[in-house]
Formats: structure tokens, C-alpha cells, sequence
């Protein structure tokens, strides 16, 4: 795959454009997803990562938070619907892959985070130094450290599989097709259609496409009955952004630091061409 | 002083003592050791100094074990000189002429005590600066378990933090080393001349 | 399925009840996916919880366990008062104008005609059509009236049935919302709006319908509202069963019943003293209006019994001996599961081997069950898995003292996983798929079916040497294959499908069958599944050259790779497509055949004029709205009756509540529930998406996902209850208690049940004693089926699993 963009890292980007590659996306239909889980499993397993021990917790979810070797969780959540009817929603919650990711931009370490030409953002845990700016980066919440390795993970979008041109593990096993996979601009198309059908033809009026532009939109879509709703699908941000901290600490800040240290060097040495070191001794009247 | 007098010639006085020299450099060189590490991390330009020191992720893994020593030592620095460290009238008078001492019109600078408020004012940099970079570091060195908007309040304070203290820091640098001759030594041996200190800190020399 | 699964992408309007395709079917239901996304189809979806298929639905219905056919009565009354019916095919195709016994009546008072308080049962010589000769047989000419005016007629007699299941008594009985009810019953025959005929509605279901102990009545009331609606033998419409099973449909075929030989036919009885005798018996003979022909397809009966026989016993089975009917066990009563284990429980049985099954498990009334297996000589369970049948003597409450009590003798045998052998699964669609074994069989672990050829072969070689009182079935039996203890499954296959004797050619299919003893077939109605030209069932040919997802080419679907069953009935009497945008099946005048994109279910050669019936598996030919004679045990028509433990009275007539053919049990372990004892909460058992019945439990993978049992009650309940999500709570029914944490949902409701308000909770049925969880002690180590009653429907004998009473209390 193509490299784009590369996290804490000085100079060109080698291969940048060198080869034709088209975006990919995943659009999670969230109107048509059974919380089945399947997705969950296949990327354990994909992954190579165990099964664990979970407790009951009053719900259908398999547990509460995403792990780092637990890119992948179905949120469910209920609500009373206006007409006093229940609505269970299942999101299948994990990364987005920001066409301007956060983590990106908060990571120091060379090379740790890369973004491929495809929209691909994935995490390189060999050049990780474990800082977890990428976790105060992240608008979604979904990097997760383990504190054994001190690497930070999160879904790779089967950035090995894509590569060789298969789709990811969760798409591929997928039972009801909720799961899509293919180019970011036709999955936008698809993303439209089907909220189209679904707002002429359902009671849901405000369906839609979720591809935030804060962010630069995602390669990781949803089609939300409520597009107009976002929060209510266990807390997806209305408008996610990268928190302004950030991008105040990667912007101004960092040029006013620049300009200040390098200032502040340069006018020390001026000053000391133009006056140099005071006497030893004290002012000699 | 409570220390033991250091061996000094007869026209020399003790400017500091043993322990607050220790302090001084296992402070330095705590801070010295983050800001190397921090600068690899502030920019992809400087990262090499990550990698010079062991790997980006050592770095990572000892920036803040440091850090803490460095803020321990800032407060054990403060404890021992915060009493010199009062700003007073006379400061004043010396922050209004602080251009003449820029410019080594020292004729016109009024006599000092045991620190001159330039002094003064890098200590306190250097120890609100400590304080903020402690506080805000442990949010970003625990990021799971703080929320997000603090986290990302966090990091912009402490590399708002940092920036101050180096920026007090290159003056603090280069007055030791280039300005002010003579007191690089002090912080080393303890010792300054008499003459030295009739020069540069007067009524300290006359209160010793 | 008289569908297929692929063919539900074709629909316009679903229907979804008793059954949660989503999550016990989930691979299926992307077909219910598709049809939304094709054919903006609407999905209906009503269930006594909101399951993640009602999640996903159009319109989400919550019901009281157990009265679906007050819904689905309901839904006939809307759509005969509302002309919302298909009159052309309700004329032409069922027997909606057959004229009925003037001395049936009608259950009213909760009775049809002819039921014998004693015996608990009926004289079904009134559930007939006029003008039979003899009291137990169907007339050959049938009165008729294509007006459907006669007040005789099955449409009248239908219409006067149902005009009580009015909408108040639907939200009576069912607790739904009278405007909610009307809304998915405008929706549902919305389809036949204005006499239309171009659009379909299908029926799913699933073991929600069957474990009653009227299920069967249920899938009854959904065959009449297809059948007034049209919507029998179309693309994207039919009745259909999904299967919980990947070869449930397959084990019914080769008939896993006591009243059943493989093909669906009846087993004899006593009363059958010869072969003929039972033919005569078990094969119908045309009973049809004099307008019409009807083709009578079980008038083959004979044939394919008595190539079963020379599958049987092969050169035994001669015209001489009749076909060796000695031989073949006459069926005296019923010995349905829980007959055996109530007949095992007072000691008639004496032994019990168990394949791929655990009944401790599976069965209602779990203590009875295991008290029962204590009482065995002799218990041999073969699984890939130690489960809690073969560890039932040491099933929580049981002292060591207790143990050295029980003097069963118990094997266990290591079988062979489904993914280790090769073989067929038939699928809920009739499909035969083989498959090939994808991993080598671990350890120890044999075939099942070696294993059974190995216990076969020494007990024949017993009898050889030691007599007994009967060993001819034993010794005659045929048994012809290369290695006799592990035969190749490609042999048995082969013999279900059938041989021409004489040539010792593959059979091309059933036509080919004889009665002269030339030809053997293990089961017929999968002959042809492996003819002269190899084995169809391993095709995997994509192709569908209608678009239609017929598939014609992949695995092989009986009968005779017809994809939807009496598909003639897609096409109007003049054998053009109701839709043309969706023929199945059409009459092609030149050709003078019937033609189209399925292989017809019909007499290819039989013209319009002719009338022949599309239903060809009936003496009539009609689709029976009318259920006559033996069709049934409990009644021509679907009646609406309380579950046996129901928190309310039959509103239609609470002097017969229940079913009144359902028998009780009487043993000491057979106690049932009343509200005035306190049982007064609905308890319902279902699956889990993430599990599969009783084996996934020692899979980690799915112990991840759902880690332990639980108890879904309302927030209601568990506020009065002063219970919390994960506090532990204690389930009570008559039989015994289940203990497990609970889960506080909105996802039931409280329900107003005949003006009460009445609470359901519901279970799943996947953990027990033996586990991952369960043998590290973190789960409550108890059995769901432990609550539930030893009860059954009269017609399949399967038990009521879903909403029997309970009492909750914290624990």
C-alpha cells in the first residue's frame, strides 16, 4: 500500500503517490446490523487475539469498552422512541479512519502512525513509543494502550488484508451484508441510496449518511436511522473534532515555540557580540 | 550555614553550599534529560535525540520518571532558597534599571543581595513552571483514566509549560555560562571572590 | 419451508413470529435484508420480547406468549371483512367452496363437533365433506360452490369462525394494542389491497409456533391466511419454518418420529395385518369437486413403501411375505420423546442410547428426566462434548450417597464433530448440500455412523448365534456395503435415492419408483438427488437465469429440485403468472406443457381446462383451509386455546381454556402451575445469537460473548421485586426453580392480559451443568428446562417450551 502521511516524521514521505490507489471505505448499516457479533469474532480471530473472560452486566453487549486486543464491540443501546415505542440500536463501534486523524497528528514517534493513500490509518506498534498523545488525539475515543507492551493499538481496517486485495475480516463475515467495503466513493453513493430508501420508504425521516467532516470525513461510514441523532447511538460525536487543544499544540503553539527558542538563542548570541560578558570584577567606574 | 565551610582562600566567600549545589545540578540535569527527550517529542526534527538516547520508546518510558525527579528537586530547591527569593523594593528598583544591566551599564544597576531580581524571577519561573509540568504530566502520562477535554488541556499546558522554562532557561544558560563570568564556577566549587561578589551581589557581601 | 430461504429476497411483506431469524438465523436473514432492500419489502416482526430481529423491523408487535392464534385468527377476520382475499385462488386452488358435513359444528363453546369427554378426544366423522359413503373416508365427489355463498362452504364456515377474533379480543387475549394490531393486519394484507395479485407476503416461523400445545393449530391459522391471501406456491411467499438446526429438516425426512417411516409415511399399526391392509389404509384416494381433476400424488404410496422395504430387508422383501411387513414394528400408541422418558421414568424402558442429543437438556421437566435415566439399565450418549446427560448422576443436588444408588450404566462414546465428516445437511429450504470434512477427527473419536454399524454388527452377530425371539428383521436386514462397519456415506446416499433392481441403475428420481418389487429407494422424496449422472446435492453451480435466486444448479432441493413447493399455484387458473415480474411456472400452450424457471410441482402435462389442483400432495388437490378427518387431532379449523398454565381464561370460552385433546402426564414429577398458587408470571425460552442449544458453552469463543444464564425480566417487575440488573433471582414453577442473575429490560413490557396486568419474563435455554463456566462453578449450574412442563401439542408432540407459569422472586 501507498503511504500518504507518516506520524513525527521529519522530511518528504518516501513512496508518497508513487502508485495509483483509490480510497477504500467501510460503511456500517447500522439499520440493517442484528448485533450478531460476528464482526467481533472475526477480528479475534483475524487478529489472532484471545478470547476472555467477560462477566454479565445487564446487557447484550459483549463488554463494556474496547480493549487493545479488542478493536471491535457492538454498543447496544435502548431508547424510548417519541411515540413511546423501544428502539435497540447496535453500533459497531472501533475506528473510523479520519482522512485528518488525530492520532496522527498528536503522534510523536517516527513513523508509529501512518496513513496510506487508500485512507488507511494504521498503527506501526515497532516505532510506538507508547506516549498515548494518539489516545488525546483520537475524537473517538479508540486507541487503547496495553500497559504490558506500552504500545497503543486500535482496528488496522485489516490493512494487511486490504493490501492484498481482500476486504476486511469483520466485512467478510458479516451475515446480513450491514457491512460494506469498497471504494470511499462509492460507499458514499451506497451510504445515500440506502438512507434514501430508508427515509421514503420507513418512518425513519432523518436517516442519513455519518462521515463527519470535521474530520475530513472517515473511511469508516455509518448509515444512522437518525443521522440528525448521532449521540443516541451510544454516544457517536455530533461533530467530532480534533480537540483544539491539539490542534492549537500541533499549530501556533509549536511555531511560537519554534520562533521563541530559536529567538531566544539567536538573541543570546547577539547580545553577546554586542556586549559581551560583563567584568569579572564588577563596573570599573 | 549549616554545611562545612568549604577550604577557600582568604579573599574568597562561600556563595553556595554543598547541598544546594547538589540540588542545583541533580535539577539541572533532571531538567536537561527532559527537555532533551521533550524536544524529540515536540518535534519530528529533533526526534533523533529520542533515538539518540536510547529509542523513542525509553525515552518515552523515562521522560516522566524523570520529569518527577525534577519536580521533587524543584521543590527541594525552592525549600532552600525561597528565603533569598522574596521580591523586594529593591527588586523593583533593579527590574526598572534591568536594561542597564543588560547592556553591562553596571554602574547604574543598584547593589544586590544574595540574588538580583533576574535571579529571582527565574527561580519562580523555573518552580510554577515545575509545578505546572508535574500537574499537567501525570494527566498525559495516565491518559486513560483522565477525560478528554483535561487530557488535551493537559498537553497544551505542559508544552506551554515547557516552553516557558526553556525560554528561561536559554537566558538562565547563557548568563551562567557567557555573561556573568565567575559563576559557573560558583556553582560548582561554591566559591566566589570577594571582589566578585562586592561586584555583582554587594549587600549580600556586606551581610555575610 | 414450502420456499427457500434465498427466494425471501423475493417478498414484499414478512411477517416474523415465532421465530427471530436474526438472531438464531442470522445468515438466513440477510434474505429479509435483501427483500427490504429490492423490493422495499416491509418486515413485521411480533414476538413476546423485542428481539434483535424486531430491532431491525418495520413494525414490532409484543404478544403474551402463546397467543398467536388469536393474532393470526385476528388477521383472518381483517382480511375476510376487509376483502382483502385472493377470491380467484381461494376458489380454484384450496377448498374454500368444498360444502362441509352438515353436522359439523363449529367450537363455540370451546368444542368441535364430536369430542368424547372420556377419552379426551374426537369422532372426526363430522370433519368431513358432504356426501361421504363411508363415516371415516373422504367422498369422492366433493359439493361445490364457486360463489362461496353456500353457508355450508369451508369460506363460510371460515368466515363465522373467526368473525369473534375481533380486534378488542385480539387486545384482550393477546395484550396488543387494539390500533396496533389493526395497523399490522392493514399492513400485512395490504398485499391484496383492491383484489391485486401482483404483490406477496410470506410467513417465517420458527419453534415460537411449534412448542405450544396447540403449535401446530398455529402454523395452521398461518397456512389459512396464506392461503385466503394467495400466497402459497409464489416467489416470496409461502409458509415458512426456519429450521434451529443445520439438518433438522434432513432428520424429519428420514423420519427422527415414532409415527412416521423415512418419506413421510405413516408407520403401520396393529389394525394392519398385512402390507395391503396398511396400504390401504395410508394411501388416499381422490376426493375433488366433479369440475375438477386432482392428481393425488400419495396415491404412489404403495410404490415408495415398498421400495423402502427393499431398502430394508432387499432380497427378504418379497410380493410372497408382503414385502416383509412382519418385519417392520406396528406402532401401538404414541412413544414421542416424552413418552419415552415418561415410560423410561416408570421403568417400561430400560435403556436409552443417545446420538447427538441431550436430552436432559432438550426435554421439559429436566428432574423428571434425570430421575428417569437413574431408574435405566443402560445409557449410551455419543458427543463430541461431555454434556449433562451422561454426567446426569452428577447433576447438581445429587449426594454421593445418592450416587451409589443409581445403578445405570453409562457410556460414553466420542463421536465425530459436524465439521470432521463428510455427508448432506438438508437445510430449512429442502436443499441437500453435501459437505466434506474440513478437519481430521480427533483422538479416539469415530463416525457416528461407524460407531452405530459397529453396535449394529455385533448385535446381529448376537442374534445370529444366540437366536432370541425374533431375529429374521434383525439378520435379514440389508446391509450391503464395502466395509460394513464403516460404510462410505456415499453408499447410503445412494440408497436413498434408489436403485433400479433389474438394470442396478441410479433412479432418476420417484416417477421411477415401482411396486413390483424391482426397484429400492431408502426415502423416496429424495430420490433423485443422485441419479445415473452423479450426486446433485454436491452441485454448486451459481448460476440463475431467471434472477429470481432459484439457483437451480446448487446442492439439490426435493422434490425433484423444485425450489418452492405447489408453485403451480403462482400462476392464474389459465396458467399465466400472477406476477409477471416473478414467474415461477407457466403453461406453455404450444408445447402443451408447463414450462417456467422452476421445475414445476405439478402434472407437467396437464392442462388449465383440466382444473387439476395445484396441491398435489392432496387427495383434493385444493390447499386445505378446511383441515378434514385425521388431518388433525384437535380440530379442522385453528381454535384459539390457553397455553396448559395460563394466567388468564380462554376469553372466547373460559369453560374450555386449553386445548381439550391434550393429555397431562400423571407422575408424581407432572405437577402444573395455577395463578392462584402464585404462578402468575408468563415464562417464555429462546435462544441466543451468540450460542448454539446446549454445545457452545465449552466453546470460549462463545462464552466471551454471552457469558452466563440470565433472566430477562421487565423493569416493572424487577422494581417490584426490588431487584437490580445482576442481582440474582430465583424462577419457581410448579416442576422446580432455576436461579440466575437478571437482566432489567424495556425490552418486555408489562402486558394488560384480559384487563390484568401480567408480566412474561424470558430465558435462554443454553447453559446447564457441564461447561466452561459451569465446571469452574461460576454459573448457577441449573436447567432451564427444569421449569418448563411436560406437555405436548396433540399433533407433533412437541412440548410447550414457550410460556408455561413461574413465579419470580429475588434470590
Amino acid at each position: 500500500m501507498n503511504i500518504v502521511r507518516i506520524s513525527g516524521h521529519a522530511g518528504t514521505v518516501p513512496g508518497e503517490n508513487a502508485s495509483r490507489e483509490y480510497a477504500v471505505a467501510k460503511l456500517i448499516d447500522v439499520t440493517t446490523c442484528i448485533g450478531c457479533k460476528a464482526c467481533e469474532v472475526a477480528c479475534l480471530e483475524w487478529n489472532g487475539y484471545p478470547f476472555r473472560e467477560t462477566v454479565f452486566d445487564n446487557t447484550y453487549q459483549t463488554m463494556p469498552d474496547l480493549e487493545w486486543n479488542y478493536y471491535n464491540l457492538i454498543r447496544f443501546d435502548e431508547h424510548v422512541k417519541e411515540d413511546g415505542n423501544l428502539s435497540w440500536l447496535f453500533r459497531k463501534d472501533g475506528c473510523m479512519h479520519c482522512a485528518e486523524p488525530g492520532c496522527l497528528m498528536a503522534c510523536p514517534a517516527d513513523g508509529a502512525i501512518v496513513q496510506y493513500a487508500n485512507g488507511i490509518v494504521d498503527f506501526n506498534q515497532d516505532n510506538c513509543i507508547g506516549c498515548q498523545y494518539c489516545v488525546t488525539g483520537c475524537p473517538f475515543n479508540i486507541p487503547r494502550f496495553n500497559k504490558e507492551t506500552k504500545k497503543v493499538h486500535k482496528c488496522t481496517l485489516c490493512s494487511d488484508r486490504v493490501g492484498a486485495g481482500l476486504e476486511p475480516a469483520c466485512v467478510k463475515a458479516c451475515p446480513t451484508g450491514c457491512l460494506h467495503f469498497g471504494s470511499k466513493d462509492d460507499m458514499k453513493e451506497l451510504g445515500e441510496k440506502l438512507s434514501t430508501q430508508i427515509r421514503d420508504n420507513t418512518s425513519h425521516k432523518n436517516a442519513g449518511v455519518y462521515d463527519p467532516p470535521g474530520v475530513g470525513g472517515t473511511h469508516v461510514m455509518y448509515v444512522l436511522h437518525d443521522a440528525q441523532n448521532p449521540e443516541r447511538y451510544s454516544g457517536l460525536p455530533r461533530n467530532p473534532t480534533i480537540p483544539l487543544a491539539v490542534r492549537i499544540w500541533k499549530g501556533p503553539l509549536k511555531w511560537l515555540g519554534n520562533a521563541a527558542m530559536i529567538g531566544g538563542i539567536l538573541g543570546a548570541a547577539i547580545h553577546y557580540l554586542r556586549f559581551g560578558p560583563k567584568k569579572e570584577d564588577g563596573p570599573h567606574a | 550555614m549549616p554545611d562545612r565551610i568549604p577550604d577557600r582562600l582568604p579573599d574568597e566567600v562561600v556563595r553556595y553550599s554543598f547541598s544546594e549545589r547538589l540540588c542545583h545540578w541533580v535539577n539541572s540535569a533532571t531538567y536537561c534529560y527532559c527537555l532533551a527527550t521533550g524536544l524529540a517529542f515536540y518535534t519530528p526534527h529533533l526526534f533523533w535525540i529520542a533515538v539518540t538516547l536510547g529509542g523513542g520508546a525509553t525515552s518515552r518510558y523515562w521522560h516522566p520518571v524523570v520529569g518527577v525527579g525534577f519536580a521533587l528537586t524543584a521543590i527541594w530547591m525552592h525549600r532552600t532558597w525561597i528565603s533569598d527569593m522574596h521580591i523586594t523594593a529593591l527588586d523593583r528598583e533593579w527590574l526598572r534599571k534591568a536594561k542597564a544591566y543588560a547592556t553591562n551599564d553596571d554602574a547604574n544597576v543598584p547593589g544586590q543581595g544574595r540574588f538580583n531580581a533576574g535571579q529571582k524571577v527565574f527561580f519562580h519561573a523555573m518552580f510554577y513552571g515545575a509545578a505546572a509540568l508535574l500537574l499537567s504530566g501525570i494527566a498525559v502520562w495516565f491518559p486513560e483514566r483522565i477525560p478528554a477535554w483535561l487530557r488535551s488541556s493537559a498537553i497544551l499546558l505542559h508544552e506551554a509549560a515547557a516552553l516557558v522554562t526553556i525560554g528561561a532557561f536559554i537566558v538562565h544558560l547563557y548568563m551562567g555560562i557567557f555573561v556573568v563570568p565567575g559563576s559557573m564556577a560558583a556553582i560548582v566549587h561554591g566559591r566566589v571572590s570577594r571582589r566578585w561578589a562586592a561586584a555583582h551581589h554587594r549587600l549580600w557581601l556586606k551581610s555575610e | 419451508m414450502t420456499n427457500g430461504w434465498i427466494d425471501i429476497r423475493n417478498t414484499d411483506m414478512m411477517l416474523i413470529m415465532g421465530g427471530n431469524p436474526a438472531e438464531n438465523h442470522p445468515c438466513g436473514f440477510k434474505w429479509p435484508i435483501e427483500a427490504r432492500h429490492n423490493r422495499n419489502a416491509k418486515m413485521i416482526v411480533v414476538d413476546p420480547r423485542l428481539t434483535r430481529t424486531g430491532a431491525v423491523a418495520d413494525l414490532f408487535l409484543q404478544i403474551r406468549a402463546g397467543a398467536d392464534i388469536a393474532f393470526l385468527g385476528g388477521m383472518i377476520h381483517y382480511a375476510v371483512e376487509n376483502g382483502r382475499i385472493a377470491r380467484e385462488y381461494l376458489v380454484n386452488y384450496t377448498n374454500a367452496g368444498f360444502l362441509i358435513h352438515e353436522d359439523f359444528a363449529l367450537p363455540a363453546d370451546g368444542l368441535f363437533s364430536g369430542f368424547d369427554a372420556e377419552t379426551k378426544s374426537y369422532d372426526r366423522s363430522t370433519w368431513n365433506y358432504q356426501g361421504a359413503a363411508a363415516p371415516g373416508a373422504l367422498p369422492g365427489t366433493v359439493g361445490f360452490d364457486a360463489t362461496l355463498e353456500n353457508p355450508q362452504c369451508v369460506f363460510q364456515l371460515l368466515k363465522k369462525q373467526y368473525s369473534k377474533y375481533t380486534p378488542e379480543m385480539v387486545e384482550r387475549i393477546t395484550g396488543i394494542k387494539r390500533d396496533d394490531f389493526v395497523k399490522a393486519a392493514e399492513l400485512f394484507t395490504s398485499v391484496r389491497k383492491d383484489g391485486d395479485m401482483t404483490k406477496v407476503a410470506t410467513i417465517i416461523y420458527a419453534v415460537g409456533w411449534t412448542q405450544h400445545s396447540f403449535g401446530v393449530q398455529i402454523i395452521r391459522a398461518a397456512a389459512i391466511l396464506q392461503l385466503i391471501l394467495g400466497n402459497v406456491g409464489r416467489a416470496g411467499g409461502g409458509v415458512n419454518a426456519l429450521r434451529g438446526h443445520s439438518n433438522i429438516q434432513g432428520a424429519t425426512d428420514v423420519a427422527g418420529i415414532f409415527d412416521n417411516l423415512p418419506g413421510y409415511l405413516k408407520v403401520p399399526t396393529p389394525a394392519d395385518h398385512t402390507f395391503d391392509d396398511w396400504m390401504k389404509r395410508i394411501t388416499p384416494t381422490v376426493s375433488k369437486p366433479k369440475e375438477w381433476d386432482s392428481w393425488n400424488y400419495w396415491s404412489n404410496t404403495p410404490k415408495f413403501a415398498v421400495s423402502l422395504m427393499k431398502a430394508f430387508y432387499g432380497d427378504a422383501a418379497t410380493k410372497e411375505n408382503g414385502w416383509a411387513f412382519d418385519y417392520l414394528p406396528k406402532v401401538d400408541r404414541e412413544y414421542s420423546w416424552t413418552h419415552i422418558f415418561d415410560d423410561m421414568y416408570q421403568s417400561k424402558v430400560q435403556g436409552l442410547i443417545c446420538f447427538g442429543m441431550n436430552p436432559v437438556n432438550i426435554g421439559p421437566n429436566s428432574q423428571k428426566n434425570i430421575d428417569a435415566l437413574k431408574k435405566a439399565k443402560f445409557l449410551v450418549v455419543c458427543d463430541i462434548y461431555p454434556e449433562e446427560t451422561s454426567s446426569f448422576w452428577e447433576s447438581p443436588g445429587i449426594t454421593a450417597a445418592q450416587q451409589k444408588e443409581i445403578q445405570t450404566e453409562v457410556y460414553r462414546l466420542p463421536g465425530a464433530g459436524f465439521a470432521e465428516k463428510d455427508g448432506t445437511f438438508v437445510n430449512s429450504a429442502r436443499w441437500l448440500q453435501w459437505k466434506w470434512a474440513a478437519v481430521p477427527i480427533p483422538g479416539n473419536a469415530r463416525l457416528d455412523h461407524e460407531i452405530l454399524s459397529r453396535i449394529f454388527l455385533s448385535v446381529r452377530e448376537l442374534y445370529r448365534k444366540e437366536g432370541g425371539k425374533f431375529p429374521d428383521p434383525i439378520l435379514n436386514a440389508s446391509w450391503n456395503y464395502n466395509t460394513p462397519e464403516v460404510p462410505l456415506l456415499s453408499e447410503i446416499a445412494k440408497e436413498l435415492n434408489g436403485r433400479d433392481l433389474t438394470t442396478g441403475q441410479q433412479l432418476p428420481g420417484f416417477a421411477a419408483l415401482r411396486d413390483d418389487g424391482s426397484t429400492m429407494c431408502g426415502n423416496w422424496v429424495w430420490s433423485g438427488s443422485w441419479p445415473e449422472a452423479g450426486p446433485l446435492m454436491q452441485r454448486r453451480g451459481t448460476e440463475d437465469p431467471s434472477g429470481l435466486g432459484v439457483y437451480p444448479n446448487w446442492g439439490w432441493s426435493w422434490p425433484m429440485n423444485r425450489r418452492i413447493l405447489y408453485n403451480r399455484a403462482s400462476a392464474d387458473v389459465n396458467g399465466k403468472p400472477w406476477d409477471p415480474s416473478r414467474k415461477q411456472i407457466w403453461w406453455n400452450e404450444t408445447a402443451k406443457r408447463w414450462v417456467g424457471n422452476d421445475v414445476p410441482d405439478f402434472k407437467v402435462d396437464s392442462p388449465p381446462s383440466d382444473h387439476m389442483g395445484p396441491f398435489i400432495m392432496n387427495p383434493e388437490g385444493a390447499g386445505r383451509i378446511f383441515g378434514p378427518l385425521a388431518a388433525f387431532a384437535d380440530g379442522p379449523l385453528p381454535e384459539f386455546y390457553e397455553p396448559v398454565e395460563s394466567p388468564a381464561k380462554n376469553a372466547f370460552h373460559p369453560g374450555q381454556s386449553a386445548n381439550p385433546v391434550v393429555k397431562k402426564y400423571t407422575s408424581d414429577h407432572d405437577k402444573y402451575g395455577t395463578p392462584e398458587q402464585g404462578f402468575n408470571v408468563i415464562c417464555t425460552t429462546y435462544r441466543l445469537t451468540e450460542h448454539y442449544h446446549y454445545w457452545t458453552k465449552n466453546n470460549p469463543m462463545n462464552v466471551q460473548l454471552q457469558p452466563e444464564p440470565f433472566v430477562e425480566m421487565p423493569v416493572e417487575l424487577a422494581e417490584e421485586l426490588g431487584v437490580k440488573g445482576g442481582d440474582q433471582v430465583k424462577v419457581t414453577s410448579a416442576r422446580a426453580s432455576f436461579v440466575a442473575k437478571a437482566m432489567v429490560t424495556r425490552r418486555i413490557r408489562p402486558m394488560q392480559i384480559d384487563g390484568h396486568k401480567t408480566y412474561q419474563i424470558g430465558v435462554p435455554i443454553h447453559w446447564g451443568y457441564r461447561g466452561i463456566q459451569e465446571d469452574k462453578g461460576k454459573t448457577s449450574r441449573n436447567l432451564i428446562n427444569s421449569l418448563s412442563p411436560t406437555v405436548t401439542d396433540p399433533n407433533a408432540f412437541t412440548p410447550e417450551f414457550k410460556g408455561f407459569l413461574v413465579k419470580v422472586e429475588k434470590a
